[in-house]
């Protein structure tokens, strides 16, 4: 079976990290797109803790030792190498323009915290009143996002926002940044951070542009 | 080096952002996954990775 951690361009040297459960990791040439497996006997991979982290590790490793990458997602180990040469040739193009996209560019990743809930509001005396409380509650906190999205979002290449989900994470966001650019973004991250001494911002990164590695995903 | 002992929130975010990333992100190839089905498989490793492995990301912090 054989495990596929990312699609690089400019691979050099391959940097000097092990795989999955210790596995060797080596590139495959594949037109002008370079894949970095590894192989293993036996059945699927499951995506243990220490798989996951492994897998991280070596993709993290690359990232600093190619022109652009794509992590591939931890799913389904392919049979063989014809199994994966034939899904990389089918997808050539979406790869080389994600490839792209993605060149002299890292990920950075936010996620703002809003201050403790507030219950229901106390003076909401009727039915109608509470809701039309919640429903202005909801539209405050969509505003605040998008406030504090949007002159990040300016700063970036590309951006993935997702809809809170949960009531308190106000932004759950990555921004696609040109390497150069980096510090900027921070500073207007630190910026909004004191414009909002009540929210918690969390900012990780640089992250291998995991959240901008798409092709034809369908 | 033990970085930032006393930021545990951030340090949980970054566990949590960095195994979404594996798991969630990134690139996929194969046509033919059943993605339903691996999508649920998945979000429950994926918990369970998170219960697992805080003390991971300090070994990690300590080895990078």
């Amino acid at each position: 079976m054989i495990h596929l951690y990312a699609i690089a361009e400019g691979l050099g040297e391959l940097p000097a990290v092990e795989g999955i459960g210790g596995a060797e990791i080596r590139p495959r040439t594949l037109d002008d797109l370079e894949l970095v497996v590894s192989e293993h006997d036996g059945a699927e991979l499951e995506p243990t803790e220490e798989a996951v982290l492994a897998h991280a590790r070596v993709v993290d490793a690359l990232a600093a030792a190619t022109t652009a990458l794509l992590p591939a997602r931890f799913t389904r180990t392919f049979e063989d190498e014809a199994a994966l040469d034939s899904a990389v040739r089918g997808q050539l193009d979406n790869l080389r323009r994600a490839l792209s996209h993605v060149r002299v560019r890292v990920e950075l990743g936010l996620r703002v915290i809003g201050a403790s809930e507030e219950g229901p509001p106390p003076e909401a005396a009727t039915g109608r009143a509470y809701m039309e409380a919640r429903l202005e509650a909801v539209a405050g906190a969509e505003r605040l996002a998008k406030d504090l999205h949007e002159p990040l979002a300016a700063l970036a290449a590309d951006s993935t926002h997702s809809v809170a989900t949960k009531p308190r994470l106000l932004v759950s966001a990555a921004y696609l940044v040109e390497t150069g650019d980096v510090e900027r973004f921070r500073v207007e991250v630190a910026e909004l951070e004191r414009a909002h001494p009540d929210l918690t911002f969390v900012c990780t990164g640089p992250w291998p542009p995991y959240s901008f590695a798409t092709a034809a995903e369908t | 080096m033990s970085e930032s002992p006393d930021r545990p929130l951030e340090q949980q975010i970054t566990l949590l952002e960095l195994v979404d990333r594996v798991l969630n992100k990134g690139v996929v190839l194969s046509g033919d996954i059943t993605l339903s089905v691996a999508d649920v498989d998945l979000v429950y490793v994926g918990l369970r990775v998170l219960l697992a492995s805080v003390g991971t990301l300090e070994r990690l912090h300590e080895g990078a």
